[in-house]
């Protein structure tokens, strides 16, 4: 006979490796990063002093720092853009039809392509005399070559679009893990009952994958707002494109503050907790 | 017993021998990311200046650039640093400042005047000088010839006034862009044009001067004369610019004309090579300076002077140069060795590069701000090139530009 005690101190000891990893990996860190963020940290002796929220107080006075999180918060626009498109490729392209593994996989190779590689070509892209330009130039849409990233009122959104463009085919892959799920007599019964295709896609799709959903959009949220190496690969954070991680990172790699860069660390992820928060009340299944 | 004896008096006299062998002081010295490939230059320097010091052993150590300064704090902690570390200008002036590397004009003595004027200006802090000057660059003009003679320019220009109305005059003429020179660093481009930035501990960039200075730049803009996106232009963009025809001329260090040799050998059979004009600053522009410190503690600075003032002696500079083939001595003579000055009248870029940037070496000063006079460099530097980048690109007047500029600048030097 096997006492629940023992049961549970064999379940911790399949979960030591991975939690041992993600203690050294993520918890110290972060508890570490929380506690530099009240300190000045000396780079030269190592040596870290209580400054009473001087690093607080020091960011909730600068314009750059809020410019450069109204940026990472405005990128939250990608998120449900995003996040339907990919539900909806998924759908396209789960069903058997010929050709089908060819589209999954042209959708998935932008994920797998380096970031710094895919900036390259997105730079000749965006190019004021690139792909982009041309394109709208031969198509008679555009009479002058546009500076696509050097534009502050548009560079961040160009930013987005390749955000977009990167990020689709991992989330339709965890849709599509997400639809298959779903048993095909329900779809079927439908069709029975006369709903067409929007409508099945709205009133059976969409709530039988709201888990996936949840995962999902947490994920790109959070990656929304961590969104620093589109920028630097592709804008240096030039034209009005500068976010709140870019900030943390000057600030610890350029000005060798790691406390203020700590603290700013620390505004961001206030954020994502905050926005975690309000997706699980919306997405969450609700307490019976 | 005797064969005791003859075993005690060896030993002893073998004790004394090792004791004295130990007395050999050794002098070691670090410098940033040149191994593996210049271990033969650094080999046979140890050994010459072995051979000609006896009593001194130098050692070298080589390690990644950002290793060096956290190594050596705790070295220093720890009261045994080397003999010389490699540092960069920035880092000379931040060290003296804490008073952590010791002056070394008393161990530099009469070979203080080998060195360039520029390059002693660069590591002089507060009136004394902290380092030994070593390695250099300085960019330099190639420009197409084809270009520049369908817009009916006759030779590069020698002023910077010149350079601009060139320019003008090349896109005009021809609608192809002129430059692209590199516009990340504008602190650099005022000192270049003379003009101060920070005086008693207020941003000064904002008088008429500086506006006229940048207006330069949004003129140019505006007419064409540089690329849409010149503020993304950095070492490789320009030199890919430059080798498909997109622009006239290149402002960059003259190894970026291998590249042209390699990759694009029709632009580069009509490569034109001239100095980087100077201005008001007398300053050549896109210098680099790499150096040698004696930091505070070590065992004996004035061992370790000799040492900083063989490796950067005019054999010795040169000797490097050849080996790297893209840097340059900081030295005077240095520069005149046949080897820079043999492609004067070359028809070669690459020599002709190389003799024209050995021709500026004596101007060339590492144009930044000193460390420490920025109480948050990342986001100043960040603001006034947002602010100079709206003002080129023609978004804003200059003046209300570096008004702003220069208010959020005093704002954080007050603090």
């Amino acid at each position: 006979m096997k006492t629940s005690n023992s049961y549970t101190a064999i379940a911790y000891m399949f979960l030591a490796p991975a939690l041992i990893l993600m203690g050294v990996l993520t918890f110290w860190p972060v508890g570490y990063n929380t506690y530099l963020a009240f300190q000045d940290y000396s780079i030269a002796d190592g040596s870290a002093t209580w400054n009473n929220f001087a690093n607080f107080k020091y960011i909730a006075h600068e314009d750059l720092f809020w410019s450069a999180l109204k940026n990472s918060l405005l990128y939250l626009l990608i998120v449900p853009v995003i996040q339907l498109a990919a539900l909806v490729v998924a759908k396209m392209v789960n069903n058997k039809l010929p050709g089908m593994t060819l589209f999954r996989a042209l959708f998935y190779i932008p994920v797998i392509t380096s970031i710094s590689i895919a900036g390259v070509v997105w730079a000749n892209v965006y190019k004021y005399d690139g792909v982009l330009t041309w394109l709208l130039q031969s198509l008679g849409i555009l009479h002058d070559q546009v500076n696509w990233l050097g534009e502050p009122s548009i560079a961040l959104y160009m930013l987005m679009i390749f955000t977009f463009w990167k990020g689709i085919g991992y989330y339709m892959v965890l849709y599509l893990a997400g639809l298959q799920a779903i048993p095909a007599e329900v779809e079927e019964a439908a069709i029975l009952d006369g709903a067409n295709a929007f409508q099945r896609f709205w009133k059976i799709t969409v709530p039988m994958v709201k888990p996936t959903i949840l995962l999902c959009t947490l994920l790109s949220t959070i990656a929304a707002i961590k969104v620093y190496l589109e920028v630097i690969v592709l804008t240096k954070g030039q034209a009005d494109t500068y976010t709140a991680l870019y900030y943390v990172y000057d600030q610890a790699f350029r000005n060798y503050n790691f406390g203020r860069a700590a603290a700013a660390g620390v505004v961001v992820t206030f954020f994502c907790v905050l926005l975690a928060i309000v997706q699980f009340r919306m997405f969450g299944e609700e307490k019976k | 017993m005797k064969l005791k004896k003859m075993l005690a008096v060896g030993a002893v006299v073998f004790g004394f021998a090792s004791v004295y062998a130990q007395a050999d002081t050794e002098l070691e010295f670090w410098t940033m990311n040149l191994a593996p490939k210049f271990n033969d230059y650094f080999n046979k320097s140890v050994a010459d200046f072995n051979k000609a010091n006896p009593g001194l052993t130098a050692k070298w150590v080589d390690m990644n650039w950002d290793q060096i300064q956290p190594k050596l704090i705790a070295s220093i902690a720890a009261g045994n640093p080397p003999a010389l570390v490699n540092f960069n200008v920035p880092w000379v002036h931040d060290f003296a400042a804490q008073g952590n590397i010791l002056p070394v004009d008393q161990y530099m003595g009469a070979a203080k005047n080998n060195y360039s004027v520029g390059a002693i200006k660069d590591v002089t802090v507060n009136g004394k000088v902290y380092a030994f000057p070593w390695y250099n660059s300085v960019s330099i003009i190639a420009y197409n010839k084809d270009i520049l003679a369908k817009a009916g320019v006759k030779s590069a220009p020698k002023n910077f006034d010149e350079f601009v109305n060139d320019g003008k005059q090349i896109t005009a003429k021809t609608g192809v862009p002129a430059y692209a020179p590199k516009l990340g660093n504008f602190v650099g481009w005022f000192y270049y044009a003379g003009l101060p930035v920070v005086e008693n501990g207020k941003a000064v960039f904002n008088s008429p001067k500086h506006v006229a200075f940048v207006q330069k730049f949004a003129d140019l803009y505006k007419a064409g004369v540089m690329p849409k996106d010149v503020f993304k232009v950095e070492f490789e963009q320009e030199i890919a610019a430059y080798n498909s025809g997109k622009i006239a001329m290149m402002t960059t260090a003259p190894q970026a004309l291998k590249r042209t040799e390699t990759d694009a050998k029709d632009i580069y059979a009509k490569t034109g090579v001239a100095k980087f004009p100077v201005d008001a600053g007398k300053m050549a522009f896109g210098a680099w300076l790499m150096d040698f410190v004696i930091p505070k503690g070590t065992k004996d600075p004035a061992a370790a002077g000799k040492l900083g003032v063989f490796l950067t002696n005019d054999a010795q500079q040169v000797a490097f140069s050849k080996a790297t083939e893209t840097t340059f001595p900081s030295t005077k003579k240095g520069n005149l060795d046949p080897y820079f000055q043999a492609g004067a009248k070359s028809a070669d870029p690459v020599e002709a590069g190389r003799a024209a940037a050995a021709g500026s070496m004596d101007n060339a000063r590492t144009l930044t701000i000193p460390p420490g006079v920025l109480p948050d460099e990342a986001a100043m530097t960040k603001k006034l090139q947002d602010e100079i980048q709206d003002a080129v690109e023609g978004r804003k007047p200059v003046k209300a530009a570096l008004d702003e500029a220069v208010a959020a600048w005093n704002e954080k030097l007050k603090k």
